[in-house]
């Protein structure tokens, strides 16, 4: 799914780069669920800025789904964001004055071809996230949790392969960050691939697998501690 | 065909998200608005304005009548050798006027006439007016109608019959309300019946009333009221105003043979094309009409600079949304598409209530004020059209600026 060899970036401020990645390679296979941890500086948020092709590499490789990126224009670049990966940001991002539904919908505006049952595929991902009671209330109305839970059915509206969150429960209590941590569980075992940005050791230890990044390189890889954090049943899925 | 609807899906998607936006801040959406609304009302009044007084004119000049020359004796500067200090008009003779009837080809009819200023009584009032004697062909070229009784004819004239037509206004002056058809009254000493009271003329483009005049048959004017053997005025007929350029220079070579040129002066006479007139007060009307359009159309244009403004800070104050459409699959050209596109929307509100205020300003001005206005949808249109392509125009700098906004960045805003 998502194979990256020797990446690299710096960015300039001034007269002087930081180099901010310097030589990350790493595999991740479809269906799996991976978080990168680091301290703050590391590079964590740019690579995952990368992986989803907001922010363009400097040197190295970066395949998603078997295509090569860098050379890829403006409109190859929207549309793969548009249909192969879905965000979910720390901020959430979400339209304050549209209904959670209108936010919902946003990405099809971009999307090509049938959106015809957009309201209904709308309304169908807010039920996924059990969010089905307050599709026509503005973010302002939503607790934390559930503005967040409107962002990650916005992800998944155009289907992707890959969802991609940035802190995304760095915003959240405990009670919410777990909920949204059981969404995440849930949609791996249906076959998608996330990778998720953290500095939560507890969050990091919901993950298959942690990436950990210390001034632009990976260090150190290892498993999560995937038992004790299988969604019980049910649990997301009240109305 | 699914790909074009969902491309007009999206494009009424963002539209509604973009009035929500203008909805969001009144107060600035407005006064946005504002310069084009007022450069649109402007528009819109001064062409009823301009328009107004085109059709003013032309409608006097057709109660005139506008195939018409007004041939007039120039004052005679002396008589029998004497300088006259009050001008006197000797140059033209009654034959003058059949003669270029016949001379030329183009002349449709021609009638002689005098005038006078004098005092008429009735029974028990007076008025100074203007005394007209003319022929009845004279009474069809300038459109003398009878509102009640008759209008004089050839056995009057020939008959030198004491009768006369009373304008409106004279009727109203001496008559207060009283029906004058058969009545009695004198012009100067010399009593005449009254046969009938014109129908209204109105004022010409010079500010002569001509519902303020008496009009008697020629003969009887010359003979029995001015006792004098020459007329002051010989009006000529054209078939149409195309051709009174040309009637214009006959009538000068009929007249300079039948007349004998004056030593040291002009010609002893005076022609008056009604064309020329007519071409003269419709240039004023059309040069200010001009103007003032261009004034407007500049306001129009202040107010697209406003409009550009206001998207500039919009599209600062939204980077981060921008950010986010791009994070979600928005290309640089849907994001360029929808600030033009709102840009669009705002200067269309613009023109739209533009429209509605001017139509607004100059229906009222046409009810209460004394000006008449022709409101017409040309300007309507222009002024809504201009509006939305000048928007178009406003929005490409901003639309380019946050279309050039790169994603991460754009999202990073604070």
């Amino acid at each position: 799914m998502i194979d990256v060899e020797n990446l690299t970036k710096s960015y300039r401020k001034g007269a002087t780069a930081t180099q901010v990645l310097k030589g990350v390679t790493l595999r991740i296979a479809q269906g799996e669920f991976v978080s990168i941890m680091g301290r703050s500086g590391s590079g964590k948020s740019t690579l995952l800025n990368i992986l989803g092709l907001l922010d363009q590499p400097d040197g190295g490789r970066y395949r998603l789904d078997g295509i090569d990126f860098s050379t890829a224009d403006d409109d190859a670049l929207s549309a793969a964001r548009n249909r192969k990966i879905g965000f979910v940001f720390q901020q959430f991002h979400l339209l304050e004055r549209a209904s959670a539904l209108r936010n919902v919908t946003l990405p099809l505006l971009y999307a090509d071809g049938e959106s015809d049952d957009g309201m209904a595929r709308a309304e169908m991902a807010l039920d996924a996230v059990g969010l089905s009671h307050r599709t026509h209330h503005v973010p302002s109305e939503l607790s934390g949790g559930e503005q967040q839970r409107v962002a990650i059915a916005r992800a998944l509206i155009n289907r992707p392969v890959l969802i991609l969150a940035d802190e995304p429960t760095g915003n959240l209590d405990a009670q919410a960050g777990t909920e949204i941590l059981d969404i995440f569980r849930r949609l791996v075992t249906e076959g998608r691939t996330l990778v998720l940005v953290t500095h939560d050791m507890h969050v990091a230890a919901c993950t298959d697998r942690t990436l950990v990044l210390d001034d632009g390189r990976i260090t150190a890889e290892r498993p999560g501690a995937i038992p004790s954090r299988i969604p019980r049943e049910g649990r997301i899925d009240r109305a | 065909m699914s790909r074009n609807r969902a491309r007009r899906k999206a494009l009424v998607g963002s539209l509604v998200l973009s009035l929500q936006l203008l909805a969001a801040h009144p107060l600035r959406t407005a006064l946005s608005l504002s310069g084009l609304l007022i450069g649109v009302a402007t528009l819109i009044v001064m062409v009823a304005v301009g328009q107004g007084a085109e059709r003013r004119v032309l409608e006097r000049m057709r109660s005139m009548g506008t195939n018409l020359l007004i041939v007039i004796a120039a004052p005679a500067p002396r008589v029998l050798g004497r300088p006259r200090q009050v001008p006197v008009y000797t140059s033209l003779r009654v034959a003058d006027a059949s003669a270029i009837a016949e001379g030329s080809a183009l002349a449709v009819a021609a009638a002689p006439v005098v005038t006078r200023p004098v005092v008429v009584h009735s029974d028990g009032f007076n008025t100074a007016t203007v005394l007209t004697g003319t022929t009845p062909g004279g009474l069809l070229i300038r459109n003398i109608q009878a509102d009640s009784g008759r209008l004089f004819n050839a056995d009057d004239d020939q008959q030198q019959r004491r009768v006369a037509l009373l304008g409106p206004t004279v009727a109203g002056s001496l008559f207060r309300g009283l029906d004058p058809v058969g009545r009695a009254i004198r012009v100067g000493r010399v009593p005449f019946e009254v046969i009938g009271v014109m129908r209204p003329l109105g004022t010409d483009p010079g500010g002569v009333d001509h519902d303020d005049q008496v009009v008697i048959p020629l003969t009887t004017a010359i003979r029995r009221v001015l006792n004098i053997p020459y007329v002051h005025t010989v009006l000529v007929q054209a078939r149409n105003s195309a051709d009174l350029d040309r009637l214009e220079r006959d009538v000068r070579d009929i007249l300079h043979a039948r007349l004998p040129a004056r030593s040291g002066t002009a010609d002893p006479f005076i022609i008056q094309n009604q064309a020329v007139l007519l071409r003269t007060e419709r240039g004023a009307s059309r040069a200010m009409s001009r103007l003032t359009a261009g004034v407007a159309i500049l306001a129009a244009l202040v107010g697209g600079v406003g409009i550009a403004a206001v998207m500039l800070i919009s599209v600062r104050e939204r980077t981060r949304e921008i950010g986010l459409r791009r994070a979600l699959g928005a290309r640089r050209r849907d994001i360029g598409r929808q600030f033009v596109l709102e840009s669009a929307i705002l200067a269309a509100i613009g023109g739209a209530a533009g429209v509605s205020v001017g139509v607004a300003a100059a229906a009222a001005a046409a009810i209460l004020g004394p000006w008449e206005l022709v409101i017409s949808w040309a300007p309507a249109l222009l002024g809504f059209c201009g509006s939305t392509l000048l928007g178009l125009a406003a929005g490409a700098i901003p639309a380019a600026r946050a279309a050039r906004l790169e994603p991460i960045e754009a999202l990073q805003t604070e």
